[in-house]
């Protein structure tokens, strides 16, 4: 389903990710991890097409992402779920929803009615609180709109970045679950986390981001069997050199 | 008690330019950052449209609007293409491009003054000379008419912002960009669209004014002064804030001149002195976004 080789890209002076290959299959999910600074947001901005300078090959059902701008990359069925949710605050629940729907195919009004009615299925919560300004929303809340709108494109392939983050565990679950949902239904995943007990519930395979480059790639089980997440990162980051 | 209404009229009439200034900035200043000073030359490049199609060619009224708001709109597009977006994407500090558009600003007047020399030109009233009285409320037909124009925009710009989608993709924009652009909002159109939808804006109000005051390579620097001033005492969050800036500054000129016993030449420094009293004691002005920016 998406398929990553060479992929490198930064900001000003040195690429903050070089060399990363990657694959997710249709209908897996997969987990990225890595210390703070690996450059997770950074490989998740140059797939999305926000980064500035990026390369290399991300192959999408035939089509490389890296020649796409942003925009035509939402259109071709590639979500994000930004780090820090940046709903946008002042605006309505409902209206940061139907943002979503911009690039909806077949952009009817039938069709959009059916991306609310399936967000709203997935966060009932979303549904009461339509016509309130995002920003009143709890941290909760405002990650579920924040994963309800990138929903409304109706992506083939999600990208999540830490949805878990300063949660509490009680929203935590209720998340999961809604993403369980999502799998289950076929959607394509790539989650960033921090947490290893997350990643490991949820997803089947992880790949380890240190420095910028893979460091480890293998099934959540044989990472479990590790141990200690802060340790690994501690050897693989010695191992890099 | 019927001369404090004439000159409410006629405030509001100019008050009703300055506001329609005003929101060409702001529309273009609300999802990009970015003060286009150019605004005044582009009310006097459509102006000077005005005077080849109304007064040279004879067009209908109507016609001619239409015409000149339209090419207003291509140039406001191709002024983007050509001077904003090649340092946007180069990754340029907001700065750039507003350097670059005051040279343009530069370039629009010359091209003015190269094309039709010094002498101011005439262009026909909407409605002829007359006065139309409503009860104690009387002014020109042209001052009715420029209120109806503005009040209509407003309104329009109003409804576009806050009913429409691609109205709230400007909103979204503004807010915050990358998410905006990872929702698939192409933000290199909506910047483009600012700026043709900001020359056209702008472009009306040179067609508004110059009935009155003809047109001249030289009416760019005041109408830039005045809607910046009305910009600022209005607040660029809100599409309101224009109008209310608008009509405070025309008031103030309008009361200083008639009323205060200063000589008329230093009436115009009324912008001047509101424009700093407001980005010293308020300066986001009167009426602030929702909320700040993300
Ligand atoms: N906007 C930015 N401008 C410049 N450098 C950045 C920016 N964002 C992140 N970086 C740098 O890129 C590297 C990777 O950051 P990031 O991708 O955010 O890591 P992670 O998401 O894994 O915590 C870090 O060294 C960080 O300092
Ligand atoms: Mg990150």
């Amino acid at each position: 389903m998406l398929e990553l080789a060479g992929v490198h890209g930064g900001y000003g002076g040195a690429d903050a990710v070089r060399g990363i290959d990657l694959a997710v299959a249709a209908g897996e999910a997969v987990a990225l991890l890595g210390p703070n600074g690996a450059g997770k947001s950074t490989l998740l901005a140059a797939l999305s097409g926000v980064l500035r300078r990026r390369g290399g090959r991300a192959l999408m059902d035939g089509a490389d992402l890296m020649r796409m701008p942003s925009h035509r990359i939402v259109a071709h069925g590639l979500a994000q779920v930004p780090e820090g949710r940046r709903v946008f605050a002042p605006l309505t629940v409902e209206d940061n929803l139907r943002l979503g729907t911009i690039r909806l195919a077949g952009a009817s009004r039938g069709a959009a009615a059916e991306r609310f009615d399936a967000v709203y299925a997935l966060f009932p919560r979303l549904a009461e609180r339509r016509a309130q300004r995002a920003g009143t929303l709890s941290g909760g809340e405002q990650q579920m709109l924040a994963i309800g709108r990138a929903l409304m494109s109706r992506p083939r392939v999600l990208l999540l970045d830490e949805p878990f983050l300063g949660l509490a565990p009680r929203v935590v679950e209720e998340i999961r679950r809604a993403l369980e949902a999502l799998r289950a239904n076929g959607l394509t995943m790539l989650l960033v986390e921090q947490k290893l007990d997350i990643a490991l519930g949820f997803a089947s395979r992880a790949y380890v981001l240190v420095k910028g480059r893979i460091a480890l790639a293998e099934t959540t089980a044989a990472l479990a069997r590790r141990g200690d997440l802060a340790s690994l990162y501690f050897d693989l980051a010695a191992g890099a050199g | 008690m019927r001369d404090f209404l004439e000159l409410a009229v006629s405030a509001t009439a100019s008050g009703c330019v300055y506001a329609l200034v005003a929101l060409a900035y702001l529309v273009m200043t609300r999802p990009t950052g970015i003060i286009n000073f150019a605004v005044g030359e582009w009310a006097a490049v459509a102006a000077f449209g005005g005077f080849l199609t109304l007064t040279h060619a004879e067009w209908p009224y109507a016609a001619g609007i239409a015409a000149v708001t339209a090419a207003m709109f291509a140039v406001g597009w191709a002024t983007e293409r050509l001077t904003v977006r090649p340092l946007v994407e180069r990754g340029a500090p907001v700065l750039a491009p507003i350097l670059a558009l005051l040279g343009m600003l530069v370039v629009f007047r010359e091209l003015i003054s190269v094309g039709f020399g010094p002498d101011p030109r005439p262009l026909p009233q909407a409605f002829g000379f007359g006065r139309l009285e409503i009860g104690l409320v009387a002014g020109s037909y042209q001052s009715f008419f420029t209120i109806g124009v503005v009040l209509g925009l407003f309104a329009l710009t109003w409804w576009f912002f806050e009913r429409t989608l691609a109205g709230r993709a400007f909103e979204a924009v503004a807010i915050d960009r990358r998410a905006a652009a990872l929702m698939g909002i192409d933000l290199s159109r909506v910047t483009a669209l600012s700026f043709a939808g900001g020359a056209a804006i702008a472009g009306v109000a040179g067609l508004l004014v110059a009935p009155n005051t003809s047109a001249h390579y030289m009416m760019g620097l005041p109408l830039a002064v005045q809607g910046f001033t009305a910009l600022v005492i209005g607040g660029v969050g809100r599409v309101e804030g224009a109008l209310v800036g608008g009509l405070i500054l025309a008031f103030a000129e309008q009361l200083t001149v008639r009323y205060a016993p200063v000589p008329p030449g230093l009436a115009m420094g009324v912008p001047l002195v509101l424009l700093i009293l407001f980005l010293l004691v308020r300066p986001t002005g009167l009426l602030a976004a929702r909320e700040a920016r993300a």
